[in-house]
């Protein structure tokens, strides 16, 4: 029995409608926390604060994070802990394929914090864990979401080298406000490690999809969104995320706009019409936010 | 009679992390089927419904309006016919 209508607009007034979840009342979520404070191993859905924790976990699923849970850029608008971070924990891959299995994964989406101060950016280690969990789930889908790797080559090249499915680097926004959302890092040198990773996986023959994410509710203009959109596909960028920005606390960069569903139906239909093979678009959608759906929904 | 504890589960926010109470959907002594939203809450990122596990009648709230609860907190209590 319900009781009488509350008065949303008086008390919930901070986000518009369309942000609210609903926690399942059912679900894995207490095991699947259990398994990763077993194995010690850190997601990106915790540390990041992602909204959509609650349903990701109760439905079996999570994105790990690794090489540390301490990031040496400070991007204004990630959750993450800056500062400097301690050595590679040597038992993580196996560990991420220990919970994989564990949890059954038929897609298993690994992401990192950015390590500009190891030589490779921590390319070795995520070559070792995709092959770690590769070895315990061969039929898995492996899909990686790097960092920049400060546009290194040889770094792209060891994680191509061990044959993930996908490989994901988000832009997050567009070039404009690189300077106020991630200050050190560089729009071009984003979209060049999506055009290499892509150009490098054909000329080896191996089937990669590169996928990239926005976010939006930054400031941007439609204009900057479209031209991002087409500066992905001339990258040969095959998947698209979009999502709204939602600001982890009030010490980072605000929200400017809350974008209406609507509009991301918009963003979806033309990008789809620029050629990417799936694109996610909503205010929830999460770079690894329905990670299988979204690539079983590919366009040959 | 059993009673059923409704605690703030994990919502995006780390470990000791807070949520507040926006609202409660149902008041005490009134009841719930399993599923009902008991209670709107929010982080820095988004508005949750709370559902209810069971089905019952809620005998107390342990954090009103406004208020804030660690995750993991104890929101309220759900009697439960046994």
């Amino acid at each position: 029995m319900m009781g009488d209508q509350p008065d949303i607009t008086a008390r919930a007034r901070r986000f518009p409608p369309w942000l609210k979840k609903r926690i399942p009342s059912q679900g894995e979520a207490a095991e699947v926390s259990r398994l990763l404070a077993e194995l010690k191993l850190a997601t990106v859905c915790s540390r990041a604060h992602c909204p959509n924790l609650p349903e990701c976990y109760a439905r079996g699923t999570a994105t790990f994070l690794i090489l540390g849970d301490s990031c040496t850029r400070s991007c204004r608008f990630c959750a993450i802990e800056k500062a400097a971070p301690g050595p590679l924990r040597d038992d993580e891959p196996e560990a991420v394929a220990e919970a994989s299995a564990r949890l059954g994964l038929r897609h298993v989406v690994i992401t990192s914090v950015t390590r500009d101060d190891l030589p490779d950016g921590g390319a070795a280690h995520f070559a070792r864990t995709i092959r770690a969990v590769r070895a315990r789930l061969p039929q898995a889908i492996i899909e990686v979401l790097t960092p920049d790797f400060r546009g290194a080559e040889a770094a792209i090249d060891a994680v191509l080298a061990a044959r993930p499915d996908l490989f994901n680097h988000n832009v997050e926004t567009v070039p404009r406000l690189y300077a106020t959302v991630r200050p050190e890092a560089d729009y071009r040198r984003s979209l060049g490690v999506l055009a290499y990773a892509k150009r490098r996986a054909t000329a080896g023959g191996m089937t990669v999809y590169t996928k990239s994410g926005l976010m939006v509710g930054l400031g941007e203009t439609a204009d900057e969104v479209r031209t991002c959109l087409a500066d992905l596909r001339a990258a040969g960028c095959d998947i698209l995320t979009m999502g709204q920005y939602l600001a982890p606390s009030s010490a980072h960069l605000p929200v400017v706009r809350f974008v209406e569903p609507a509009e991301f139906a918009a963003w979806e239909a033309e990008a789809r019409a620029l050629g990417f093979a799936a694109v996610a678009a909503g205010p929830f959608v999460r770079s690894s936010y329905q990670a299988e759906t979204v690539f079983s929904t590919r366009k040959a | 009679m059993s009673e059923v504890e409704v605690r703030l589960p994990e919502l995006g926010d780390e470990a000791g992390d807070e949520a507040r109470v926006a609202f409660w959907y149902i008041d005490v002594g009134e009841e719930v089927e399993e599923g009902d939203d008991l209670v709107q809450m929010l982080t820095d990122k988004a508005t949750f419904d709370v559902p209810s596990p069971v089905a019952g009648r809620l005998t107390v709230q342990l954090a009103a309006e406004d208020k804030a609860v660690k995750v993991g907190g104890l929101l309220c209590k759900i009697e439960v016919k046994d």
